[in-house]
């Protein structure tokens, strides 16, 4: 059984690869062999001497569906509620016993996608049938469920679906701020393309600054500095 | 935004280059800030010879932002820490 793994297991980068090593003491007191001590400052490690499931988690940042069929501001789909249940079908649909799924500016459409949380066994990402009922108090997906009986405090949040194959009518998969900011990248890359570096490293400039202003909208922090007695005033 | 309009501010015709471009400034953006953030979970196996603790990052990975090990006697991801150098007295065990 592993335990402490905050403070007995390390990690460390070699080129594409990740090296998992695990302190030799503390809660595991087990040497394997002599032999196989790895020594880094004054603790030894060896390596890992057990099986778990699904035991390495890594949280990465990818470039995973970049392009989406509907801007990122429409996607509103909204419904929470403790009157939802699941049933698998012939056609699998949620139902709201509280006609939740149709408040203004919060209703789902056909064809959307949608990510069911707080279910007890029903949670993850689905897409709605094109044909199916959707309604004020019924969903249609494309798929299956697990039945359900209402309970749970469900929320059915619309979440962007992806365009693989994309074309003028797509959307790219950010925020109108990180949009601007690629119309500063493209404009970038023109220049690069005519030969002015000059005004690739302004438009680059410009792009970054964006990003920056994409990040700070998120933390709001307030400065104050001390003025000198010299300061002009 | 739609691709048509950010070529229009971009002064662009080519598609195909422009949704190139983009993809491109997408990259970089998900390398500079966590803007889309994804979960990968593989099993670690008990090592019986020298490769078996090396494990292979996502193949559409960008930027790392976390590395967990499951704790079993409590069920929860810890996030553990890296060593800034590899174990020096001993580089490979062949019979761990």
């Amino acid at each position: 059984m592993s335990s402490y793994v905050d403070r007995e297991w390390f990690f460390y980068l070699r080129g594409r690869e990740l090296l998992l090593y695990k302190l030799l003491g503390g809660s595991s007191s087990e040497r394997i062999t002599q032999s196989g001590v790895f020594k880094t400052q004054q603790n030894e490690l060896m390596y890992p001497d057990e099986n778990i499931a699904d035991g390495l988690r890594i949280e990465y940042t990818a470039l995973n569906e970049p392009f989406i069929a509907e801007s990122f501001e429409a996607s509103t789909g909204y419904a929470s509620g403790t009157g939802m249940s699941f049933d698998p079908g012939p056609a699998a649909t949620i139902s709201d016993s509280n006609d939740g799924f149709a408040d203004t500016g919060k209703a789902f459409a056909q064809g959307d996608k949608i990510r069911v949380q707080g279910s007890a066994s029903n949670d993850g990402d689905y897409t709605l049938s094109s044909s199916g009922t959707v309604d004020e108090d019924t969903l249609t997906i494309t798929g299956t469920f697990t039945t359900e009986a209402a309970g749970e405090r469900v929320t059915i949040t619309q979440i962007p679906l992806e365009d693989a194959t994309p074309d003028e009518t797509s959307h790219a998969n950010l925020n109108r701020m990180l949009s601007l900011a690629l119309v500063d990248y493209l404009k970038a890359m023109e220049a690069d393309k005519m030969g002015d570096i000059q005004k690739k490293e302004y438009y680059m400039k410009e792009f970054y600054g964006k990003l920056g202003d994409n990040e700070s909208n998120k933390r709001k922090i307030s400065m104050s500095f001390p003025i000198g007695p010299f300061a002009v005033r | 935004m739609t691709v048509l309009e950010i070529m229009e501010r971009a002064d662009m015709k080519e598609t195909t280059l422009a949704i190139a471009y983009i993809k491109d400034a997408i990259h970089l953006i998900q390398s500079n800030s966590k803007e889309k953030v994804k979960v990968s979970k593989q099993d670690i196996i008990k090592s019986v010879d020298s490769d078996d603790n090396v494990y292979k990052f996502p193949a559409d990975m960008i930027a790392l932002e976390h590395v967990s090990i499951k704790d079993t006697s409590d069920s929860k991801y810890k996030r553990i820490k890296r060593l800034i150098a590899p174990p020096h007295y001993l580089l490979e065990d062949t019979s761990p």
